[in-house]
């Protein structure tokens, strides 16, 4: 482990006098030489790993299951991922539970998360939710890189302030950049900046007051109308919901909600939907999910 | 002046007409129902949509064009079109950039970068053809929005004709605020952030009665 600073960061409003700023990163790989996904050149420095490799649906797919110990990311925190998924090999990767964004005492804390995926190969991305606490600084950049046939799916989802304590986001900030490339073209990109209280989060072109942000996205096939459609019929009723399919790729879906749990199921339900003619394999999710 | 006005006139044939950019999906919802409710809309896509990337972006091509950096042309041209997020937004900057462009050549100027243009970028190649100082251009770019947004809501409201006069004199002074941000603002800063704008651009796609394009 390596602590670049040992000085105070306020945590949930309580001074740390301990809390120690953490760069952590994890650099793996995950190939297929015989049929079967494994995770090989596990690389990590810092308080990230790989908890656990699974295999719940046959080898063909490794489930990944990326531990962050501290359980949250503060202010002055550096975080990177890479993950390769070589050609032919299948990988999920996510998370035990929610991420977090703490209070930050003014320093930035950054994830960089840098996704490749080889020809023949597929990746789906399902880290659980984000939530980013009220007076968090907090810079995240995720890139996707595909090469010719591969097949991506995956989601963000964003939770501003703490809902269990009703806690608003109203100071800090949120930046997230997220951009996905097939052989190097841009295919779709969002710049996110949003300084707490911002006026977007009440504007009727923003998050028109609601706290959950979903987007999922799904690239490496053409859906067809039935599909879109199917996915459109997916929402709630708390739940606002939005799916388009760009004619390069990727599918996309957008909701916005209230409640964490909601926007997970809606956005789960479309995941399985879309599983099956985009991966070829049956929709389940992971079981970490439910515990 | 001429030039300015002839480039931010609805005549220009680009068929910005035809596109409500997602006004209608927005009144289809009730979200927006009268002038009051309209004039918040089209005031907040201004201030945080066009004015936290679409201006900018608008910026940073010109300047690429102004210094014959076809690359950074090119890139800013490539993240514009990867950034629109629905298929009808998509096709819509694609469709009016194309337009512009076979303007441009059919007007005598070849200089014109080939392939996949969107709008902003055709409308700086433009307005540096025609000799618009930048700040002069982005004004009229988005004044010709405004007035673009407004002439669909009195369509699609409806309001009458004083209403709309109402509407553009309410908005209209906020222009130059949005013209001096987006000479100012950093990369870093940029923000394409707008879900209602994107989810109820993607409901339009399926919306059983529309007048416009997007």
């Amino acid at each position: 482990m390596s602590s670049i600073a040992a000085r105070p960061v306020v945590i949930m409003g309580r001074p740390y006098a301990q809390r120690r700023s953490w760069r952590a990163s994890i650099r793996m790989q995950v190939d297929a030489p015989a049929g079967r996904s494994r995770l090989r050149d596990c690389e990590h420095s810092g308080p990230l790993r790989i908890q656990k490799v699974l295999y719940p649906q046959g080898e063909r797919l490794a489930q990944l299951l990326l531990l962050h110990p501290p359980g949250g990311i503060a202010g002055g925190d550096q975080l990177a991922v890479e993950l390769s998924v070589e050609e032919n090999a299948h990988a999920l990767l996510t998370t035990p539970g929610a991420g977090k964004w703490y209070k930050s005492g003014g320093d930035v804390a950054r994830q960089d998360v840098a996704l490749k995926v080889a020809a023949g190969a597929a990746l789906e991305w399902f880290p659980q939710e984000a939530i980013v606490f009220d007076e968090a600084v907090a810079e995240q950049t995720l890139t996707i890189d595909c090469t010719a046939d591969a097949r991506c799916c995956g989601w963000d989802i964003v939770v501003l302030g703490r809902q269990a304590r009703n806690e608003r986001f109203m100071a800090g900030r949120w930046s997230q950049h997220i951009e996905i490339r097939r052989d190097g073209r841009l295919l779709w990109l969002e710049r996110s900046r949003i300084q707490g209280d911002d006026e977007l989060l009440k504007s009727v072109v923003g998050w028109n007051r609601h706290h959950v942000s979903g987007l999922l996205w799904a690239t490496g096939f053409t859906p067809d109308e039935a599909l879109i459609d199917q996915c459109r019929s997916s929402g709630e009723a708390d739940v606002i919901l939005g799916v388009t399919a760009l004619p390069d790729g990727p599918l996309l879906v957008r909701v916005l909600g209230s409640s964490a749990e909601q926007v997970r199921e809606v956005l789960s339900r479309i995941w399985t939907l879309l599983r099956p003619p985009l991966l070829g394999i049956a929709a389940q999710l992971p079981r970490i999910w439910s515990t | 002046m001429g030039a300015l006005l002839q480039l931010s006139s609805p005549a220009l044939p680009v068929g910005a007409f035809s596109y409500s950019q997602v006004l209608e999906s927005a009144i289809d919802k009730a979200i927006v129902t009268d002038a009051a409710s309209a004039q918040a809309w089209i005031a907040d896509s201004l201030k945080l949509v066009l004015g936290r990337y679409e201006a900018p972006v608008w910026c940073r091509l010109r300047a690429a064009w102004d210094a014959r950096d076809l690359v950074g042309f090119s890139t800013w041209n490539g993240e514009f079109i990867a950034s629109r997020e629905t298929r009808e937004l998509r096709a819509e900057t694609l469709q009016m950039g194309y337009s512009l462009r076979q303007l441009l050549l059919a007007t005598g100027n070849a200089d014109i970068p080939g392939g996949d243009l969107c709008f902003p970028a055709a409308h700086a190649c433009a307005s540096a053809l025609w000799g618009l100082s930048p700040p002069l251009a982005l004004y009229g770019y988005l004044y010709g929005w405004l007035e673009n947004q407004v002439m669909s809501a009195l369509k699609a409201v409806p309001l009458g004709q004083v209403a709309g006069q109402k509407l553009l004199l309410a908005v209209r002074p906020r222009i130059s605020g949005v013209v001096e941000g987006a000479f100012a603002i950093r990369d870093e800063d940029l923000s394409t952030q707008a879900p209602m704008l994107g989810l109820l651009s993607s409901q339009h796609e399926t919306q059983y009665s529309r007048l416009f394009r997007s």
